[in-house]
């Protein structure tokens, strides 16, 4: 069994997991142009952008030698939970003999739950697994508190690309840890050496604030959203994005009410304007939008893979908060002809906004 | 009062139900207009530009139905058919949307949550907010549910006879058609049957006396034995009948083709999609997508339909040709 799965941010967590349990794992690339274009191709012409990308890493790490793809069914109500069995119908007619575990909610399905627990389990223990499972959740807390530190400080960096290097220098220390002791040390290193890094400070006044909201995939997912954290970073405004895997973890995996408090909190917040659940994060990203403008954030970016249906809803909803707060929401669609120059120019005109927005308040006090 | 119902999405599978309901709690029931270039281009000018065309036509409706001084217009929230199965998100968030899209609408909409175990959305829990809002009793509520259950359920025996919904909500001698080839036509109520949407597609078949069975003629029971097949159903209720149905017609002599009208940019479909074209092939049945969006012409329409059923006409005789020619 050579297991692969989805790359959304970084992939080394699942990495660790399946292998930490003795499997063979084939880690996917990350999703470049040939993903891309490998996914437009084999997908139906109107699938959402995620289903298309993935499905173009599932035929890359099947080129490498996978045979069995590992991924969640989704908790719907949307299409991302029935990609899975779509994506299935369209590898094997293409003639791939691929297995598929698809981790669906156990409570619908115990038994197909346990199933899949007991294929990922293999040889392994109860006890390693549940080490297992404990050190990826570390990790996964940990690398988001590290990549925290970067989306706000990267802002200031006094030599370009600093930061940017030293993240992709930690993450690759991440990959190698074989315990929980070893991610907070590599956490400690991680600290001091983002520490070290000369920064470039700006008065409080003149910071700039964005939170990123919308659709799971595009926003945690860099190579696909044209790397707007570090775009955003570049041109000196701190980022904050509504989705973290540690947290997707906290709020849909632990069954301990204290883990979800912050999602809920977030839920409520948008249901003013969303009254239900309508399926992806469309309520999510609506209180997200509500909650960064409370915290202070000075404007917020909405992303949606093209044609995404609750955040179509979302979209509707976000033209309203603009008018009655009369603060700044940049809504993206991103799909495979979204033309990054185009993007960056709207970027650029929305960080203008803020600017003046936030000098005009200046004068005004 | 008078209670404005827009002539789109649901408007074609539940309107005898709602507009019994309402008028036997005493109110007057007024539709928007028939969908019209200028109902839709009002839609497309006010929604967001990615959605589907149905939804601008319904946003459409509703503007139609603020020029008409109703008292509220009423915009469901339909959240599921089925326990443990939704409605297309959009669905699910319409009220939402329209409030978003619209300053000041609020106090005009009438909205509830349907959360129903069947099609059949009498279930007196879903329309308590009545009693307030509208300042009705539970009793008249009660027996105006059962009023409109009793009228839908009719509606809905003749439609599963094959009489096609136009037929129903339009006139009070409704027709049958029947052709030398069969149809079956996949696709949701309002894509099939919203006229102006579609180009008149079932007066194309009917001139090309072509006889079409769609997924609303079909018994739930037929559906849900072919949903069996499938490990998981998908979210969404309508897209499952629509899958259902699909697959019956693959797998019947009857039908000689299967067209499947959808809207630009639907979500639920564009999953279906793989489904359908990979097994209809499996089956050896003529398949074909029609997609339709705001600037969809006629002319498009009947070239692809004559195309594709002149093939499925030259086909059958063929094969009848051998037939003959054996006996
Ligand atoms: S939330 Fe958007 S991207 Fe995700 S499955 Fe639904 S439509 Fe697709
Ligand atoms: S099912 Fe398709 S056509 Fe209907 S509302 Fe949803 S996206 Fe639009």
């Amino acid at each position: 069994m050579k297991i692969t799965f989805p790359y959304m941010g970084s992939p080394y967590m699942y990495e660790k997991l399946f292998t930490l349990l003795g499997h063979e794992v084939i880690t996917p690339p990350k999703p470049s142009q040939k993903t891309v274009d490998y996914g437009v191709k084999y997908s139906p012409e109107f699938a959402c952008f995620p289903l298309k990308v993935i499905l173009g890493t599932y035929l890359e790490a099947l080129e490498l030698g996978a045979d069995t793809i590992v991924t969640s069914g989704g908790n719907g109500p949307c299409r991302a939970g029935y990609y899975g069995e779509a994506q299935k119908k369209i590898l094997r007619n293409m003639g791939y003999d691929v297995e598929f575990i698809i981790f669906d909610e156990p409570k619908k399905d115990i038994k197909g739950f346990m199933d899949n627990v007991m294929k990922i389990k293999g040889k392994s223990s109860w006890a390693q697994v549940i080490r297992t499972v404990k050190i990826v959740y570390d990790m996964a807390k940990s690398m988001d508190k590290i990549e925290k530190i970067v989306e706000t400080k990267r802002a200031y960096e006094c030599n370009k690309g600093e930061f940017t290097k030293a993240w992709h220098e930690i993450t690759e220390e991440y990959r190698r840890i074989e315990s929980s002791e070893d991610v907070k040390k590599v956490e400690r290193k991680a600290i001091e050496r983002l520490n070290s890094i000369k920064i470039c400070e700006v008065p409080e006044k003149e910071k700039i604030r964005i939170g990123i909201v919308g659709e799971i995939y595009v926003v945690m997912e860099p190579s696909i959203n044209g790397n707007i954290e570090e775009v955003l970073n570049a041109y000196g405004a701190e980022v904050e994005r509504s989705h973290y895997i540690s947290e997707w973890i906290d709020f849909n995996l632990i069954p301990l009410p204290s883990y979800k408090e912050k999602e809920h909190k977030i839920l409520k917040k948008g249901e003013k304007y969303i009254e239900i659940i309508i399926g992806g994060h469309a309520k999510q990203s609506v209180g997200a939008i509500i909650d960064f403008m409370e915290r202070g954030f000075d404007g917020v970016i909405h992303l949606k893979p093209f044609g995404c249906l609750p955040e179509l809803v979302s979209q509707s909803v976000i033209d309203k908060i603009m008018r009655e707060y009369d603060y700044p929401i940049l809504s993206l669609s991103i799909d495979e002809q979204m033309a990054i120059a185009n993007v960056l120019t709207r970027i650029e005109a929305f960080l203008d906004v803020i600017k003046l927005k936030k000098h005009r308040k200046k004068i005004a006090r | 009062m008078k209670i404005g119902i827009p002539k789109a999405l649901m408007y074609y599978f539940y309107y005898p139900f709602w507009k019994t309901l309402f008028e036997s709690l005493g109110f007057e029931v007024v539709t928007s207009d028939d969908t019209s270039k200028s109902i839709l281009d009002i839609g497309v000018k006010e929604a967001v530009a990615e959605i589907c065309v149905p939804m601008k036509v319904y946003t459409g409706h509703v503007l139609n139905l603020l020029d008409k001084s109703v008292d509220y217009i009423y915009i469901p929230r339909f959240v599921s058919l089925r326990k443990g199965i939704f409605m297309c998100p959009k669905f699910m968030g319409l009220p939402d949307m329209i409030k978003g899209l619209f300053d000041g609408i609020e106090n005009k909409i009438l909205t509830h949550n349907i959360v129903s175990k069947s099609t059949d959305i009498s279930e007196f829990h879903n329309y308590t907010v009545f009693i307030d809002k509208l300042g009705v009793s539970r009793k008249d509520l009660k027996n105006a549910l059962k009023k409109a259950r009793d009228k839908w359920l009719e509606f809905r025996t003749l439609n599963k006879q094959g009489y096609d919904i136009n037929e129903l909500l339009t006139s009070d001698k409704p027709k049958k058609y029947e052709g030398d080839i069969t149809i079956g036509l996949i696709g949701y109520v309002y894509n099939v049957y919203d006229r102006f949407v579609n180009m008149d597609l079932l007066n194309v078949f009917r001139k090309l006396n072509i006889k079409v069975v769609t997924f609303d003629m079909m018994e739930e029971r037929i559906i849900q034995r072919q949903l069996k097949k499938f490990k998981k159903n998908m979210f969404w209720e309508f897209t499952n009948m629509l899958l259902g149905t699909a697959y019956e017609f693959m797998e019947r002599d009857d039908i000689d083709g299967i067209i499947h009208i959808t809207a630009f940019g639907c979500g639920p479909d564009s999953i279906v999609e793989p489904f359908l074209t990979i097994d209809s092939e499996k089956h050896k049945k003529p398949f074909m997508t029609l997609r339709i969006d705001e600037q969809t012409g006629e002319s498009h329409v009947i070239t692809r339909v004559e195309a594709f059923t002149d093939l499925i006409r030259i086909k059958k005789y063929k094969a009848e040709k051998t037939v003959e020619g054996v006996i």
